[in-house]
């Protein structure tokens, strides 16, 4: 910023609203008249310093927090910074804005960024690696829908008794179509990484078919031709799975409740983790740090939109049909398959994706440490 | 320390790949003259922008982590000049520039100069477009069009062109901490002149000219014509929910659209349409005028960015002839042919390779020892005590041959 342009009065009340926030003040740009002189070597754009502004409203976050907000950039693409509107003849660049026009969207890619460096550097708690194999394990792979497997896949490794022996019988954990279509999103929200829930839904539609991991048709296929058309088995009872595992003692776990805007959160956050990290930590800290916090956090679960219902009780019925034709055992009633009206929200919502952004900045900032 | 920086950050479409390859290929010449190209693999400087810029690209990003700190330290601990050069960098943001010439040593006596090629608008808008669709893109011309020409700039294809393509706001965003005379700015020169006029330009920017660079390259961006870049929209639709990014950046951006489509180079050429072409004079017009005004060096002149007239006869992409279009298919599917038969012998001798293997394993599965062997340690396994000596025996001979 040269001094010429610093002189002019627009840019001095930027600057002395960037100074207000900077103290903890919550005045919205608008109402704000006070000027100043510049105190840094660039204005920071309407994103980071209303981000900042409704942090100062949420709570407290400290000069530390403050100055990593204003200095964040919003990560990959999307809008760049945006100029204030009101401060000066804007030539080039992007049109200047109202702060507090700014959607929420735009504030959660910058908070998302700072959320994936705090998640990064709180790491995640120790936990139990996998057991040491026991000989007289029962031998079986869990397969099915992601979001229910792999805590139990996880868990039943811990006890030394993991899935994937070369031949073993092939357990097809599945539930309501709708159901294992959000949970495939959520499972990939909280690891490799998804679309937003809007594009997912769009290829559902689109292609008519499920995600690949949640086809149980397509999965048990696969390993009819491994294993053998017998030695598969499509389980909608998640009670009996401890006996078809071999575990007699002890409960098997089941993932946490997690609201659809943490879910849609953990996926902005991941994205940005998937530049920050290897992917493997990426998954970890995702399931292990992030995961537990949000899901502490309660909120309405994410649930299939009614314009998709028919689509899902449609196939779900040809799949019943189709695994009953093709003469696997089936563990429970495959009625489950259909789907049933859920509480919930059909998609995340992007002011409560920010405010929960929001809370846990304001939870790092103020020295948890994961 | 490093005393001197050349910071090249775009624009795409501005002969940055060939540059980018001279400078890599000739590092070790580059070097005897105390120039630092610091990259061991080509796309190195690329890494390190989408790692600067947190910008995932179709899962290369895994390979980004941390590039830009560990290009930064390499230059910082240089005692000469360093190059650095990549064309996306232009999009970064006023706070990632500040990083990077900061971790490039600006502010702590090392001298950054800011390099930008810069070509007319006439010819980059309908480069960008075919650049898109060379990134998956299914977008129509006019649909790129009408979205890079509305005011509001919301979407992602907006967004990214005015980010690399703007050079008033690039300069603003990169270079409103540095001096203008260390910021230089490379005009593209028109069409129909000297074929190494660009280069020339480029190496007096670098401060490259004393130097005897081997200026063959390998890797080129080429352009594609009217049917050729329809053609590849077309496959985008077909592919896009088939290939991943894995397997479609070698196989419709490298195969079919570099080394096949892009050598048809008799079919008409992309072009703005006439109704666009005074709208982005008058913008191109505008810029000048402020770069002008801003003082900075420019290599070249910038009366090239004024951009040629349009066509006589506008070829429009998205009504494509379709006889031209057929016959780019035919040279496509001929290219894919050729390819897979290449693949298929490759298969076939991989094949053969492990044919010839697993024969070789069950000959020493026949061996009376291997037998003689395998029942020894089976028995010892059925009981505590036979369980507890191979136990000692794997721990005596310092590793595990349980899976042996």
């Amino acid at each position: 910023m040269s001094t010429a342009e610093a002189l002019q009065p627009g840019l001095r009340r930027a600057w002395g609203w960037y100074a207000h926030l900077r103290g903890g003040g919550t005045t919205a740009w608008a109402a704000w008249t006070a000027e100043a002189e510049p105190s840094g070597p660039y204005l920071p754009g309407a994103q980071q310093l209303e981000l900042l502004r409704r942090l100062n409203e949420a709570g407290h976050p400290g000069p530390r927090l403050a100055d990593r907000v204003l200095t964040a950039s919003a990560p990959g693409r999307g809008r760049p910074d945006l100029p204030l509107a009101g401060t000066a003849e804007q030539r080039f660049g992007p049109r200047p804005v109202d702060p507090a026009e700014v959607p929420a969207e735009e504030l959660v890619r910058v908070a998302s960024s700072l959320l994936a460096e705090d998640t990064v550097a709180a790491g995640v708690p120790a936990r139990p690696g996998p057991g040491r194999r026991l000989p007289w394990r029962t031998r079986y792979r869990l397969l099915g829908d992601p979001w229910l497997t792999e805590p139990i896949r996880e868990e039943l490794a811990a006890r030394g008794r993991p899935s994937g022996d070369r031949g073993a019988p092939v357990l097809v954990l599945g539930t309501d179509v709708a159901s294992m279509v959000v949970d495939v999103w959520t499972a990939r929200s909280f690891s490799t990484g998804a679309p937003s829930w809007p594009e997912w839904l769009a290829g559902v539609a689109e292609r008519r078919r499920p995600p690949r991991r949640a086809d149980l048709v397509r999965t048990a296929r696969r390993w009819a031709d491994e294993v053998g058309r017998d030695r598969v088995r499509i389980v909608f009872d998640p009670a009996a799975l401890p006996r078809l595992v071999g575990v007699r003692r002890g409960s098997l776990p089941a993932p946490p409740p997690v609201s659809a805007d943490a879910t849609d959160l953990a996926r902005r956050v991941g994205a940005v983790l998937g530049v920050l990290v290897a992917p493997e930590r990426r998954v970890e800290l995702l399931r292990h740090g992030l995961l537990p916090r949000v899901a502490a956090v309660p909120g309405p679960a994410l649930t299939m939109p009614s314009d998709l219902m028919p689509w899902a009780t449609e196939y779900a019925g040809r799949v019943r049909e189709t695994l009953v034709a093709d003469g696997y055992p089936v563990v429970g009633d495959p009625d489950v398959l259909l789907p049933r009206p859920r509480a919930g929200v059909e998609g995340p919502r992007d002011d409560a994706v920010l405010a929960l952004a929001l809370r846990l900045l304001l939870e790092d900032g103020n020295g948890r440490t994961g | 320390m490093t005393k001197r920086v050349l910071l090249h950050v775009g624009t795409p479409k501005t002969g940055t790949s060939y540059l980018q390859d001279v400078l890599f290929r000739n590092r070790p010449v580059l070097a005897e003259h105390g120039i630092l190209y610091p990259a061991e693999r080509f796309d190195e400087h690329f890494l390190a922008a989408l790692d600067l810029m947190r910008l995932p690209w179709g899962g290369l990003e895994v390979q980004a982590v941390g590039a830009w700190d560990r290009l930064a330290a390499t230059v910082r601990e240089h005692d000469g000049t360093a190059i650095v050069s990549h064309e996306i960098l232009a999009t970064a943001s006023r706070s990632q520039a500040d990083r990077a010439l900061r971790s490039l040593g600006h502010g702590s006596g090392t001298e950054v100069h800011l390099v930008l090629s810069v070509r007319d608008l006439v010819r980059q808008i309908p480069a960008e477009w075919q650049e898109n669709l060379k990134h998956r893109s299914m977008l129509s011309y006019a649909t790129f069009l009408e979205q890079i020409r509305d005011p509001a700039r919301e979407g992602r294809i907006a967004t990214w062109f005015w980010g690399v393509q703007e050079v008033p706001e690039i300069l603003e965003r990169w270079g409103h901490d540095l001096p203008p005379e260390r910021i230089h700015l490379v005009t593209v020169p028109p069409p129909g002149g000297p074929r190494d006029e660009l280069w020339q330009r480029f190496s007096r920017a670098f401060g490259l000219d004393d130097v005897a660079l081997d200026l063959e390259v390998e890797r080129v961006n080429p352009s594609l014509g009217v049917p050729e870049t329809a053609l590849i929209r077309r496959i985008n639709r077909a592919v896009n929910g088939e290939l991943d990014s894995s397997t479609y950046r070698p196989l419709v951006r490298e195969l079919l659209a570099h080394q096949t489509l892009s050598r048809r180079t008799r079919s008409p050429r992309l072009a703005l349409p006439p109704d666009v072409h005074p709208w982005a004079r008058d913008l191109q017009t505008a810029w000048v005028e402020e770069i002008r005004a801003r003082g900075y060096d420019v290599v070249g002149d910038l009366d090239d960015l004024t951009g040629p007239p349009p066509p006589e006869r506008f070829a429009d992409p998205d009504r494509p002839a379709p006889r031209q279009v057929a016959n780019a298919a035919v040279d496509a599917i001929k290219a894919l042919l050729v390819e897979n038969a290449r693949l298929v012998t490759a298969e076939q001798a991989v094949r053969d390779e492990l044919d010839e293997a697993y024969r070789a394993l069950e000959r020493s599965y026949l061996r009376p020892t291997y037998r003689w062997r395998e029942k020894t340690v089976r028995r010892l396994q059925e009981g505590a005590l036979g369980t507890r000596l191979l136990e000692t025996y794997r721990r005596a001979r310092g590793r595990s041959s349980e899976s042996a």
